[in-house]
């Protein structure tokens, strides 16, 4: 059959307006104290992924550095007055996962499990006192915030984590992105548990959380889990807007001295929020720029012409607010300046005169072909479709994402880069031992 | 070449996501077929999604080096993706993505490996490609020159400037006296240094050859279409005769050894490691099975009991694990690690294991925790077919190591027939200090002025 339709279809143009996907649907429904459920069944494994994200990251710290991390790593230990013991021999004796997790967005719970009845009747209510009465005592209090202390001084050995947090620091001033997700030493000694809970009782309601379910059971089957589960949630109140992030006059550089063999280079300013009209335009460019291995300019520039580095690569994150466009690699100290001279040329290339005819093909061939690698299991399935409803675009996108794709071309990707990437303002930080750097 | 571009088009016309929808669960038929050259082909169908993987694994590694030439396997693996007789280097991954592909590969110590995730229908392309690397790989001073580079940044990142990792490396090279385990993946600075182009060749010619490799593919495709275009692309490639391989046993360890590794660093690290078999190493493959579930027991989760025990409970450890690979080519390491608190110093969490160990080799078991970690064996041996990169990672890396790929299908049985009384019997018989390598990673501060600079550009 595939060899029938070779000979009649070569062009792009044909392509897209006879596409027609068996896509998943995703299912929406929302619970009465406003929580919103997306649900996604699939048959063929008996597993059942569940992600839950609260509008709880760090953004909300407000001043109380580290307060959204400590409460998201306290959820697993006592909960509905069983033992951090029992939570985790409860979830595991039948084979379940449970972990949680803050960015600076969200907070987020992830469960696994299989969707055997009796793994559910054991794993489920232990799920649903970790989401609705975390304990928060005082003993699993003190234990955690010391691991994050220590995990805070650690940082302090990792030159990459030196410059990722040093480049927030800068890009981020004066909004509460610059600030690391742990806190600080200084501000996490500070955390009582009393900090913990009132962040629980605000931030973990029916109104900030979006859940996601993906896997093998019936949607009658999922309403009664996500009822038991978040349910009982109070409604409460809609976390306050992250404030937006604000425009940067002028382009900085910032060296931290570090004693490694290496310096770490990165280079940056924020762009990009949440379903952004120009998304496509510049996702497909920096997959040509820097976003797609071996085939992308950073890294035939920086590793196959120079072999300056093992990892050099771009990206754009998509935040809710402007999230950071960012280049990065890391080089032997020596040669940090021809590194970055190549790579800020490489970069302006770019954005002046855009992508070639070719790469632009090749790039579309290859996010095209590689459409459903992105959808080839569950866990996948669930990584797609929440960011596709935490960044609030429509539940048609997959839909639509090849046509967006195709709908790219050399001068919309030029523009939107022109407009949205202004090299004057970014900044460039670099951890490493400037001792030897010539 | 150029024909592959108008294919690519029409792919997604016929892939269809509702393929999430069947398959039964025990569907988890391996086929196999040997080509006369001496290829293994592996196939599992999986039609879950409309794409496949296909790996390709050879039988050599850094556990096949010898001492001055450590990281050549590595080295190559990064030279197969500069150049062939019939492709420019880069041009491999070049057609690969033009396929929509994701491709890579890795080295580890017993074996080297490279992959191609696609959609179903492309199965050839990556055949053909492999293919080609099996045979004609063109070995280019300029393309090395620099590939080595690439190398030496890739350790100094791994490696060098990651303490723990440095630690690590001091660690295996104490532990070790015979077997080649000693020494890292990735090799020594020095022996990059040294590296020859004619080494490579060397390298290549001596293990690169279809009796020498394992093709797995696992995904939506026919094993009999597999067969068919293996036996076109590989069919023709000549079978090399093979040296044995030379043994490299590890010699009896006899008595304790200890080390301190002194770090750029800020946490205190632990890493101990007792000798134990694997299922290559010995007949009793009931040992090892009970050394498996016994790493569960302590670290297979949160209610394991280091992180009961020693993270809660005791409160000696920040973290700690332990971990066993039953799959080594050869005897290895039963490994702890750990950071202690800040109360505790490495000294202390080391006792706090030793106690655990102890009272491992006194005391039964429970029923209910052998129970846990069955049950964990259980789900996840469900949660593994969820990616068929996954399901073929273990097909080739049991084929590769000696094992044989049809342990797969069995593990979950023989861990569930594991008792009590055998995890009590092989803590005493393989836990034992004169087994045992202990080093303790102290942080370091050297002067450096701690300038931090700004310029406005």
């Amino acid at each position: 059959m595939l060899n029938k339709l070779k000979c009649v279809i070569g062009l792009l143009a044909a392509l897209f307006s006879s596409v027609s996907f068996a896509l998943p649907t995703i299912q929406h429904w929302q619970l009465n104290n406003g929580t919103n459920v997306y649900f996604v069944p699939t048959t063929g494994l008996p597993i059942l992924d569940v992600q839950l994200m609260f509008d709880a990251g760090s953004a909300h710290d407000s001043g109380k550095l580290g307060q959204a991390a400590l409460t998201s790593a306290l959820l697993d230990e006592s909960a509905g007055g069983l033992t951090a013991q029992q939570v985790a021999e409860n979830i595991e004796s039948v084979g379940a996962q449970l972990s949680a997790s803050a960015s600076r967005d969200f907070s987020s719970i992830t469960y696994r499990s299989l969707t055997d009845e009796k793994v559910l009747a054991t794993a489920w209510p232990v799920f649903t006192d970790v989401v609705n009465s975390p304990d928060f005592l005082t003993t699993d209090f003190n234990r955690i915030k010391q691991r994050i202390l220590l995990s805070i001084k650690q940082r302090e050995e990792s030159p990459g984590t030196l410059a990722q947090l040093a480049l927030y620091e800068q890009i981020y001033k004066g909004h509460p992105y610059k600030n690391p997700i742990q806190g600080t030493k200084k501000t996490v000694t500070e955390l009582d548990v009393e900090d913990v809970r009132r962040f629980y009782q605000q931030y973990y309601v029916g109104k900030n959380l979006t859940i996601v379910m993906v896997g093998g059971v019936t949607r009658q089957a999922a309403e009664k889990l996500v009822d038991d589960l978040a349910g009982e949630l109070k409604a409460g109140a809609r976390a306050a807007q992250i404030p937006s992030v604000p425009v940067v006059s002028t382009g900085l550089k910032v060296h931290k001295d570090y004693p490694s063999q290496q310096t770490h280079l990165l280079y940056a300013t924020p762009v990009l929020k949440h379903n952004d009209p120009d998304y496509f335009a510049l996702h497909v460019g920096n997959h040509i720029l820097g976003g797609s291995g071996f085939s992308s300019r950073i890294v035939k520039e920086i590793r196959e012409e120079r072999g300056l580095a093992y990892s050099a690569y771009s990206y754009f994150n998509a935040m809710r607010q402007k999230g950071p466009f960012l280049l990065g690699l890391q080089t032997k100290n020596e040669s940090v300046t021809e590194a970055s001279t190549a790579l800020k040329e490489t970069l302006d290339t770019f954005i002046t005169e855009g992508p070639t005819k070719e790469e632009l093909l090749a790039s579309k061939k290859n996010i095209r072909g590689g459409f459903a690698l992105k959808l080839d299991s569950n866990k996948k399935l669930m990584g797609v479709v929440a960011g596709i409803v935490v960044s609030g675009r429509p539940l048609d996108y997959l839909n639509n994402y090849l046509q967006n794709i195709n709908d790219v071309t050399r001068d919309s990707i030029k523009d939107a880069f022109r407009r949205r990437v202004d090299m004057e303002k970014m900044v460039m930080v670099t951890v490493g031992n400037s001792d030897t750097k010539k | 070449m150029r024909k592959l571009s108008a294919t690519v088009l029409i792919l997604s016309f016929f892939y269809s996501l509702s393929g999430f929808a069947s398959q039964p669960l025990d569907a988890n038929i391996v086929h196999e077929k040997v080509l006369k050259n001496g290829l293994k082909v592996l196939v599992k169908e999986d039609r879950r999604a409309p794409v496949m993987v296909s790996q390709v694994w050879y039988k050599v590694g850094a556990s096949y080096e010898h001492d001055g030439v450590t990281g050549l396997s590595h080295v190559l693996e990064h030279m197969m993706f500069q150049g062939t007789d019939n492709l420019e280097p880069g041009e491999f991954s070049k057609i690969i993505a033009a396929n929509g592909g994701r491709e890579n590969a890795f080295t580890g110590a017993d074996y080297t490996a490279y992959f191609q995730t696609m959609e179903a229908s492309r199965l050839e392309v990556s055949m053909r490609l492999e293919s080609e690397r099996m045979q004609h790989l063109k070995l280019q001073e300029k393309e090395f020159v620099k590939e080595l580079q690439v190398v030496m940044e890739e350790r100094r990142m791994r490696t060098e400037d990651k303490p723990q990792s440095q630690t690590y490396e001091y660690f295996k090279a104490l532990a070790y006296t015979s077997s080649p385990y000693r020494n890292p993946i990735i090799g020594w600075m020095q022996d990059l240094e040294d590296m020859k182009l004619t080494d490579l060749a060397d390298w290549y010619k001596q293990w690169y050859a279809p009796n020498n490799a394992t093709l797995v593919v696992v995904g939506d495709v026919k094993a009999k279409n597999v067969f068919a275009l293996a036996e076109k692309y590989f069919g023709p490639v000549p079978e090399v005769k093979f040296k044995p391989v030379k043994q490299r046993k590890e010699v009896p360890q006899l008595g304790i050894r200890r080390a301190v590794v002194k770090q750029e660093a800020k946490l205190p690290y632990l890493l101990m490691g007792y000798k134990v078999p694997v299922l290559n190493s010995i007949d009793k493959e009931g040992d090892v099975y009970a050394l498996e579930v016994l790493s569960g027991i302590l670290s297979g989760g949160s209610s394991a009991r280091l992180p009961s025990n020693l993270v809660r409970g005791r409160e000696v450890a920040s973290s700690v694990s332990a971990g066993y690979d039953l799959n080594a080519r050869l005897e290895t390491l039963f490994l702890f690690d750990g950071v202690p608190t800040k109360e505790h110093t490495v000294g202390d969490l080391e006792e706090a294991i030793k106690l655990e160990i102890e009272s491992l080799k006194k005391t039964l078991i429970t029923a209910k925790e052998l129970e846990r970690i069955k049950a964990q064996v259980i789900a996840s041996s469900v949660y593994e077919k969820d990616s068929s990169f996954y399901q073929g990672m273990q097909l080739g890396m049991l084929e590769t190591v000696g094992v044989g790929w049809q342990k797969e299908a069995t593990y979950v049985d023989k861990v569930k027939a594991v008792t009590a009384d055998q995890i009590r019997a092989v803590a005493q018989k393989y836990l034992i200090n004169d087994h045992l390598t202990v080093v303790h990673m102290e942080p370091q501060t050297t002067k450096t002025n701690a300038k931090e600079s700004q310029h406005a550009k």
